[in-house]
């Protein structure tokens, strides 16, 4: 497994950076990245970091560390300050307002307030994924199906969020990012709100997602799930990569 | 197992510009039904909107009517010292009518002059004992088309129409043509800056109406961000939704209008008795009832794309 590379030297632009991310199958990387919101306040400050393709990544560290600024980052909805970063090759800090979107494509978000649109159904809610991809109505209903079936579920296909528990909903947003087997799962706080039996129960789908290829990053300062999983920690602090450590498993 | 090679898209049913357009009418619709309250109240301001702008139209409309009808009355007449011969009248008619803003040209002989004159003084007629009947000079009478009744051209007529030989004296009352001009041109003023005002209140409105109602749904934006939509995904939905509540609003307004006018001003003659010559308002033209209907598919198209333009975010 790849480590982080701290205070990397890769400079800025060099294809060779490019060609070297693509040939040790690296699906996200950060070189020399900072981040502010505004003139003094750093959100990250020289991250440089690389997931290999197929990892799964805690990222932890107090509230304010950068967790969410990083998430962010990789799925374009920030752009940095300064620095790099690729994602499966490609360097997204270049893409243009109409490359982007295609970049989302392939990438999965959840969130802790799990972000579902509350008058549309559980099926509704996930289709919007395929609908975006141009699937067609009886493909998207199968599909659906199929993947609120994995995640235990599929009764609630015709259900609005706010008649399930939290647990659900979160199960439901899973479903969504996970519907168009995304080649990388971002979560942010995705444990945040759901009790011990739950969070364990997402842990799980996450592993599955894992284990069918797609490359996990999760953000979170649940000390207790990171303590379960067995898997690479980085942890930020004040918008530095503070540690990085692999966990045998 | 795949292990995660990107999905082969199945095979699409409405694929292309046809099967796009049946899914963002049908998103829109099912938005609609989605978002019911927010509709109506978007739908209830674009009506409201609408009808004040028709409602002031109408009368607008009416008004201009009426000074319309008032300006026709205007006539030119040229005087001739002798009678002339039918030749010469032929003549003299044919020069007139080829001067251009003539519309209408009448002759009126000594007699019929003076059988008008007889008429005028009904029970005085004995005042005109001993008066001979050629006293008063014949004329022609000349209406004239709508573009010559501003006083410029009216000057510019008259002084061609002074040219054609055989005419020794034209009258056309300058003043009351004159003050007739300045209060059409004080009421046009007047309806141009009402309608201004109208129009500028009515955008802002029905725009901040709309840019509330996609605020309320600024998290479907957003969730159709993070799950890859292009911004014309995105927006096509809204807009359509913005059309439908445009042409909604604008039937609404327009049926609003009928009724308003069928059960109340279409006989209004006690209250808007302008002249003896109005019996009512008349209903709005065919081209300006189409324009509303226009007006309200624009405003719901532009709404929505205004709004839209500050929740679809890019990138920081």
């Amino acid at each position: 497994m790849e480590g982080l590379t701290a205070n990397g030297s890769v400079p800025r632009g060099n294809p060779a950076t490019h060609a070297a991310a693509r040939k040790e199958d690296t699906m996200i990387q950060f070189h020399n990245v900072f981040m502010s919101y505004q003139r003094d306040a750093a959100a990250l400050n020289d991250v440089t970091l690389k997931v290999p393709k197929g990892d799964f990544v805690f990222v932890t560290g107090p509230s304010g560390a950068g967790k969410s600024t990083l998430l962010k980052l990789v799925y374009a909805a920030l752009t940095p300050s300064r620095g790099e970063v690729l994602v499966d090759g490609q360097n997204i800090t270049r893409l243009t307002r109409t490359q982007i979107p295609l970049l989302r494509r392939s990438i999965g978000v959840v969130f802790q307030d799990f972000k579902l649109l509350p008058n549309r159904t559980v099926l509704e809610n996930v289709a919007i994924t395929l609908e975006v991809l141009g699937w067609s109505r009886r493909d998207i209903g199968k599909k659906v199906y199929h993947v609120l079936k994995q995640m235990g579920i599929e009764h609630k296909i015709n259900a609005t969020p706010l008649r399930l528990s939290g647990g659900e909903q979160q199960r439901v947003a899973l479903a969504r990012a996970l519907v168009n087997e995304p080649k990388i799962l971002l979560a942010d706080e995705p444990t945040g709100n759901l009790d011990d039996e739950n969070k364990e129960q997402i842990l799980s789908i996450f592993r599955e997602a894992n284990i069918r290829g797609t490359t996990v990053v999760v953000a979170t300062h649940d000390r207790r799930v990171i303590e379960n999983s067995h898997r690479r920690v980085v942890v930020l602090d004040k918008g530095r990569v503070a540690e990085d450590t692999d966990v045998p498993e | 197992m795949s292990r995660n090679k990107p999905s082969l898209r199945p095979a699409i049913s409405g694929d292309g510009v046809g099967g796009r357009l049946r899914y963002f009418v049908s998103r829109a619709l099912l938005n609609i039904r989605q978002n019911v309250l927010v509709n109506v109240l978007t739908i209830g301001t674009i009506t409201l909107a609408l009808l004040i702008v028709s409602l002031f139209l109408l009368v607008f409309v009416n008004l201009e009517s009426t000074a319309d009808t008032w300006s026709g009355k205007i006539q030119v007449t040229a005087y001739f010292d002798t009678e002339p011969t039918p030749q010469e009248l032929a003549a003299i008619l044919s020069g007139v009518r080829a001067i251009d803003g003539t519309d209408k040209v009448g002759y009126v002989s000594k007699q019929e002059a003076m059988k008008r004159f007889r008429s005028r003084l009904k029970g005085q007629e004995t005042l005109l004992d001993g008066v001979p009947a050629d006293v008063l000079p014949s004329s022609i009478e000349i209406t004239l088309k709508r573009k010559t009744r501003e006083d410029a051209a009216m000057e510019a007529y008259v002084a061609k129409l002074r040219k054609v030989p055989g005419i020794t004296e034209v009258q056309y009352g300058e003043e009351w043509v004159r003050r007739f001009n300045a209060f059409l041109n004080f009421l046009r003023f007047v309806g141009a800056l009402l309608g201004g005002f109208l129009l500028l209140a009515v955008l802002f409105i029905v725009s901040n109406t709309i840019k509330l109602t996609i605020y309320a749904r600024k998290e479907e934006i957003e969730v159709m961000e993070l799950v890859g939509a292009t911004r014309f995904f995105i927006k096509a939905p809204f807009l359509i939704e913005g059309i439908i509540q445009g042409a909604a609003g604008a039937i609404l307004a327009l049926v609003i209008l009928v009724a308003t006018y069928f059960g109340f001003l279409h006989s209004a003659t006690n209250f808007v008795s302008l002249s003896s010559s109005v019996t009512g308002l008349s209903f709005l033209p065919p081209i300006y009832v189409a324009g509303i209907f226009v007006s309200g598919i624009v405003l719901g198209f532009l709404g929505s794309i205004t709004s839209l333009r500050r929740f679809i975010n890019n990138p920081q």
